[in-house]
């Protein structure tokens, strides 16, 4: 058979081009180390993720000096924590899985992108140089919210960042002769020591205490005022940590209620005042 | 009715397309610049690029 020289010539031409788009592919994947989520996480039934102590509590987590394990529920139509907050010159495994139906888990502008499959738990490590901003959002249709299915995702200065959670527990409402206790609890969700400042005001009293809190532990701090020194009414009161603030009112009152114990209609009345600063509450 | 048909025949080798042969070049110098900036400035460029864990 006698081929034509020009044909022989984009003959090779072509062959070229395919070997060079395989070769690039395979020195993405070899020397740049770019890698394709897959499947090699376990199954993950979705009735199963309030019991899976990764998805139970959607959440960032210090792993290593620089390591951090963010574990993510996408459903209809939000993901699960929002926004997502991690240090800047860090390494992040994203785990990621759907409460529902097929969606994705796309850091808009980057390779960052995945389908999040119901059942199936998909795993992507990346590091994040520089602080920014990225938007997430779902690219798989997924029911009409699809369109309003997105999240933030923040690259704070490395210096800035913290996994420090503040909650307080505080009467609501105490008697004039009796003692208004006060505890202010903060957790470390770093692998370093936090040093921070608790500031405690109520009414006109500031109190402030020194603390320093382990890594991926929690301290509570008490303070205890006499109500008698705050006199009758309401009093409000701010617990400050950092940048992190509480605040609630106690009221000192005598207690003419006939049902001064509570106990008669049957119930628990729990006059405490529980808040705290978590994601949940939150999204709540 | 006059009948001029000038007819020329030439071998395999004599056949000799050159343009299309710059056209075909050209594509091909089109397609290769395509792939570099698909693969190496949108793909490779758009950090971060979720990488293998040793």
């Amino acid at each position: 058979m006698r081929i034509h020289v020009y044909e022989r010539l984009w003959l090779v031409a072509s062959m070229i081009l395919i070997v060079a788009f395989i070769a690039t592919v395979t020195y993405g994947t070899v020397g740049l180390g770019i890698t394709m989520v897959d499947d090699r996480e376990e199954t993950l039934s979705p009735g199963d993720i309030d019991e899976d102590e990764r998805f139970e509590d959607p959440r960032i987590e210090q792993v290593g000096e620089n390591e951090f394990e963010a574990y993510v529920v996408a459903m209809t139509f939000l993901f699960q924590p929002d926004p997502i907050e991690v240090p800047a010159n860090s390494e992040v495994t994203f785990y990621v899985t759907s409460r529902d139906v097929i969606h994705s888990f796309t850091v808009v502008g980057t390779n960052t992108n995945t389908m999040v499959i119901p059942g199936e738990v998909s795993v992507m490590t990346v590091e994040f140089d520089e602080p920014g901003e990225y938007g997430i959002i779902c690219n798989e249709y997924c029911g009409v919210g699809h369109h309003d299915m997105e999240a933030e995702l923040i690259v704070v200065e490395e210096d800035e960042f913290d996994l420090t959670e503040l909650s307080v527990d505080a009467p609501d409402t105490v008697e004039p002769d009796a003692e208004i206790e006060l505890t202010a609890t903060v957790s470390n969700g770093l692998i370093d020591d936090l040093e921070a400042t608790v500031t405690v005001e109520i009414g006109d009293e500031t109190f402030q205490e020194d603390v320093t809190v382990g890594g991926d532990e929690s301290e509570d701090v008490s303070i205890t005022v006499d109500a008698d020194d705050l006199g009758e009414g309401d009093h409000d009161w701010t617990v400050t940590v950092d940048d992190y603030e509480e605040t609630g009112t106690v009221s000192v009152a005598s207690d003419t209620d006939e049902n001064d114990d509570g106990s008669e209609n049957g119930e628990d009345t729990t006059d405490e005042n529980d808040a705290s600063s978590t994601v949940e509450d939150r999204l709540s | 009715m006059a009948k001029s048909q000038v007819t020329r025949k030439i071998t395999h080798d004599e056949f000799d397309p050159v343009g299309t042969l710059a056209l075909i070049v050209l594509y091909f110098i089109v397609l290769m610049l395509m792939w570099v900036f698909t693969y190496f400035v949108e793909f490779v460029g758009n950090d971060p690029t979720p990488f293998v864990v040793a």
